[in-house]
């Protein structure tokens, strides 16, 4: 048997009482401790003490003062940190493009070459993407299909941007990079007006250096 | 909602998404009792001050993985006595090599002789203060910092059984000192 059980009523209640004093009491011990309080002639004695106890060690704490300028210093010291990498709401692409763009730039092109095998990889285990934060393309036959275009990136661009971009708008990559650096995306558009807008969209983004109109909707006229 | 009713949970969940005003608010909240926890734990304002501000800046490093299972206050008591015990150790054997162990307080004067000619609460404060640490600790943390049974055990990584038995013993200690001092209190 432990100490706290080998307890005496009176022993049990004395210990409570700091924490009934607190407010942090709550169930069969707040019961017991009321009971007591309303049934022991003593009661109402110990509890003035803890009182005192309470007032006595809100002193003690209050005596110490912490310095003026804390305030002041930690907003200094926080403004110096750069914390972790807080990125709430990315897609898995976007998170691991991020994390590429962290190497420097040639290794980070050959990761993302290495990135678009898995992407295109999944896309043929599991058509649609279900499960997934990011849709693929589909399976071969549908990409041959589907409308795309052929882009090509800044060698600076930042692969987070390109990410952020290809998500906001629906684009997929579905091939590359070729050997001149060249992406095959595909073009959510039904209509050739859509396509254009969208490859327009590409062309005039900081990060990409060329832009070939490939497959155009049916009715592109 | 405004910053005096935004609970502490949302604004650590601002801070996990990078918001360096959420953890100033929370600062200005929870400074001032972070110190004096650190303070009475280490005996040291000047430890204090420096580990105040690094448990703060641990608050903007680990927002994201606060799973909130426990009151921020816990939480930030927690990450203030685990870097208060690293330090302490670390004094510990900067005196050890310094050979200055003497400098160690040694309580000195009892406190029945030092209470003489003061009232009861004067009394009782220092009666307080002279607890032993692990006593004394938890004394604070449920009479000034307003944690229950189960948060002190979490803040020191105690069994609950274990925080009851310190409250027991701090308490019945506070009881004798008073008794001694000429204040009989009919318990223990």
């Amino acid at each position: 048997m432990s100490a706290a059980e080998k307890m005496s009523r009176r022993d049990e209640m004395e210990t409570l009482l700091p924490f009934y004093l607190n407010g942090s009491l709550e169930g069969a011990e707040l019961e017991a401790v009321e009971e007591w309080l309303a049934t022991d002639p003593a009661a109402m004695n110990a509890l003035g003490e803890a009182e005192a106890e309470f007032s006595g060690t809100a002193a003690a704490n209050e005596a110490i003062r912490p310095p003026a300028d804390a305030f002041s210093r930690f907003s200094k010291a926080l403004d110096a940190e750069a914390g972790p990498v807080r990125t709430p709401g990315q897609s898995w692409l976007a998170r691991v493009f991020g994390r590429v763009t962290a190497m420097p730039a040639g290794v980070a092109w050959a990761a993302a070459a290495a990135l678009l095998a898995l992407v295109i990889v999944q896309s043929f285990e599991q058509p649609g993407g279900k499960g997934n934060e990011f849709e693929v393309a589909g399976t071969q036959d549908d990409l041959a299909k589907l409308p795309f275009a052929l882009v090509k990136f800044k060698p600076d661009a930042k692969m987070a941007d390109i990410a952020a971009f290809l998500d906001q708008n629906g684009l997929k990559i579905a091939g590359g990079p070729t050997a001149d650096g060249v992406f095959h995306l595909t073009i959510p558009a039904s209509t050739a007006a859509d396509y254009d807008k969208l490859v327009g969209l590409i062309a005039a983004q900081p990060f990409a250096e060329a832009v070939v109109q490939g497959r155009k909707p049916a009715d592109g006229g | 909602m405004n910053a005096a009713t935004e609970t502490d949970r949302a604004l650590v969940d601002r801070v996990a998404k990078g918001d360096r005003a959420a953890v100033r608010l929370l600062f200005m909240r929870h400074h001032a009792r972070i110190y004096r926890f650190v303070a009475r734990q280490t005996g040291s304002e000047m430890m204090a001050d420096d580990i105040a501000n690094e448990v703060f800046l641990e608050l903007w490093k680990q927002a994201p993985s606060f799973e909130g299972r426990s009151e921020v206050s816990t939480w930030l008591l927690g990450i203030a006595r685990f870097k208060g015990l690293s330090m302490l150790r670390k004094k510990k054997e900067d005196w050890i090599d310094d050979d200055d162990a003497a400098q160690v307080p040694d309580g000195a004067d009892t406190p029945e002789v030092v209470t003489m000619k003061e009232d009861k609460a004067a009394a009782l404060r220092r009666f307080v203060d002279a607890l032993p640490e692990e006593h004394r600790t938890v004394i604070d943390l449920a009479y000034y910092h307003g944690q229950s049974v189960t948060e002190i055990g979490e803040v020191l990584d105690i069994p609950v059984a274990t925080v009851k038995t310190r409250m027991f013993y701090a308490r019945k200690k506070l009881g004798e000192a008073l008794k001694a001092a000429g204040y009989d209190r009919g318990w223990p």
